[in-house]
């Protein structure tokens, strides 16, 4: 069957196992039975030199230690001894884990120092598969070894150059491509054939040693927001109360304003109309409404006093008005009555 | 002769056919010594042929290898002691140099390990820390490999590169990072509260400024109106009294005693009085 990478070169042509099998060949050969065990080997040969390709895989032929072919999937025939197969399945996505190896962490692995000095644990997972069978498989020693360290190369030089901030939150989706070039960089420069598809930080995190002060730094920033909010909510409160306020005070002072105007205009009409008529018949009317104002005026009053003019001027009229008050209204009363 | 002889001839034939050729693999390449001394190196892959028992085949790699030297502390330009872990890849490029002068694969790591180290300790030793760990690395790593480059050309190897795998700090810096972490943590932490602060006492203040002015607005506006209301009304009063003041004196005085006048009032009247006159006599 065919010999898979990695089983060391060229055993099946071992000169020493060969003169041992043509040696054999002859003594059987000596005692007549040899053209059958010959045909025998030769057909056991023949057909260990069949070998199949599965779906995914590409066969790498060496005839006499050179590259001559490769094969897609299917059966296929090499020449058992001078040709030798090796497979490489070029179509499955594998996968190395750096940092941690399923649920265990591995500190040493994962920790990383930024570009601000600060300490970092990385988890981080890279897929490849074998691009170029060839160079896989004749190339790179320990390819796959060699992926494993330039993984953490790659990630260690990335994260050297970011600060812890971004590392941890906004730059992640930087840090991931640039360690996917520099390690495709390197996997290129040391000739490994590997294609590197994806590489994924599944976590940044600070060391468990400062992970509370990380943590305060979190609930800081929530506080912050809260503050922020409750401070909105303040402005949406007073904003659309105080505008209400301010629509009214101008809705009541454009009511004072027309109703000013509209009673000045009824005042004006009404004297308007009075004058019209008064002018028609100006002294009796004059007299006729200073007379029935007079009388009503004189109407309601209750107490009224009334002094004969000719004492008025010569004696000082003594009356019971009730107290000083009532005398001083007395006097008003009597110096303004004339129209 | 008997069959014998003849069985023994052809063996014997045979193995020296067997022995004038040899396979080189993919991957391979090495040297051929003729009883001891060097004649040729082969680099290509295929069947080659020998001269049977008198030479000899030593094959050696030719793919790319790695050397990864253990973590060892180095220390820096400022003082710091950085633990690093540098992996060398390499390969056999002159076959018989390298058999000469380093026979083997770990003959070879021995003697680049060496010169990596020393390359690696001068350059970190005349970089500051910051520079190592951050943007400086990868230049600083060339520079170590173009160095170790030409040394272990010596050796017939040729030198990839030189990568730093790991650096870490040692034990004592690394607790003294941690407190410096901390305490950046809890600067940025308070800065955040206080921004928090900072921008609510902003939008509250920003707030009432924005209501003062709402209702300062409003006021200018309704004192506008309320003046305007005033003095259009004053001036429809004195378009219409003035076509004869006399008479609006009249009535309005009129009105005002009906107004003020009223039923508690104490009236003290003369007949000297326009009205009563006709009391005191019917003149």
């Amino acid at each position: 069957m065919a010999e898979r990478y990695g089983g060391g070169g060229g055993s099946s042509n071992d000169p020493a196992d060969i003169l041992a099998g043509v040696m054999s060949v002859l003594q059987k050969r000596a005692r007549g039975l040899g053209p059958i065990v010959v045909a025998l080997i030769l057909v056991v040969l023949a057909l260990t030199g069949f070998y199949q390709v599965e779906p995914g895989e590409i066969a790498v032929l060496r005839t006499l230690g050179r590259e001559t072919s490769r094969s897609e999937p299917g059966l296929h025939f090499r020449i058992p001894v001078v040709q030798t197969v090796d497979t490489v399945n070029t179509s499955e996505v594998r996968r190395i884990e750096v940092g941690f190896r399923g649920d265990e962490n591995r500190p040493a692995e994962a920790q990383m120092i930024t570009g601000d000095g600060n300490m970092v644990e990385a988890h981080m997972t890279v897929q490849y598969r074998v691009a170029d069978p060839s160079k896989y498989l004749f190339r790179l020693a320990d390819p796959e070894e060699v992926l494993r360290s330039a993984s953490e190369v790659a990630l260690r030089s990335v994260i050297g150059r970011t600060t812890i901030d971004d590392a941890i939150t906004r730059g992640r989706g930087d840090v991931q491509q640039d360690t996917l070039e520099t390690l495709q960089r390197l996997m290129d420069a040391y000739q490994s054939g590997i294609s590197v598809s994806e590489v994924k930080l599944q976590s940044v995190d600070p060391p468990a040693e400062v992970k509370d002060a990380f943590h305060d730094v979190v609930r800081a920033r929530e506080e912050k927001e809260k503050l922020i909010n409750q401070a909105r909510g303040y402005q949406e409160d007073v904003i659309p109360r105080a505008r209400g306020e301010a629509e009214r005070t101008i809705r009541e002072a454009e009511g004072y304003k027309e109703q000013r105007m509209l009673m000045a205009k009824g005042d004006a009409h009404k004297f308007s109309s009075v004058h019209t008529e008064y002018q028609k018949a100006q002294k009796v009317t004059r007299r006729r409404m200073y007379l029935e104002t007079m009388e009503r005026v004189l109407g309601k009053v209750e107490q009224k006093t009334i002094v004969d003019g000719a004492l008025a001027g010569s004696t000082v009229p003594i009356l019971a008005l009730g107290g000083p008050a009532g005398a001083a209204r007395a006097v008003a009363a009597t110096n303004g009555a004339a129209p | 002769m008997n069959r014998f002889t003849w069985i023994v001839l052809i063996a014997v034939g045979i193995w020296i056919g067997l022995d004038s050729f040899y396979v080189v693999q993919e991957g391979e390449q090495g040297i051929i010594t003729k009883f001891g001394e060097y004649r040729y190196s082969f680099t290509d892959p295929g069947l080659k042929w020998k001269s049977p028992f008198a030479d000899t085949v030593h094959r050696m790699q030719k793919r790319i290898l790695t050397s990864d030297v253990p973590p060892a502390e180095y220390q820096t330009l400022d003082k710091n002691k950085l633990v690093a872990d540098p992996v060398t890849r390499w390969r056999i490029v002159d076959p018989i140099t390298f058999f000469k002068k380093v026979r083997d694969v770990s003959g070879a790591k021995a003697r680049l390990d060496d010169i990596v180290n020393s390359e690696l300790r001068r350059k970190i030793a005349s970089h500051d820390f910051s520079d190592i760990i951050g943007g400086e690395r990868d230049p600083l790593m060339d520079s170590v490999a173009q160095s170790a480059r030409q040394q272990v050309k010596l050796f017939g190897i040729q030198l990839v590169d030189v990568r730093i795998k790991r650096a870490d700090l040692s034990q004592e810096v690394e607790e003294s990072v941690f407190q410096r972490m901390r305490a950046e943590r809890d600067r940025i932490a308070k800065r955040y509260r206080s921004e928090g602060e900072e921008e609510a006492a902003k939008i509250r203040a920003d707030t009432d400024k924005l209501k003062a002015i709402l209702l300062a607005q409003a006021y200018e506006k309704a004192q506008e109106l309320r003046g305007e209301g005033d003095a259009q009304s004053i001036t429809i009063y004195a378009n219409a009294y003035n076509k004869d003041p006399e008479f609006y004196s009249f009535t309005r005085t009129l009105e005002a005693y009906e107004r003020g006048i009223d039923p508690k009032t104490h009236l003290v009247l003369s007949t000297s009085n326009d009205l009563l006159k006709f009391m005191a006599s019917d003149d």
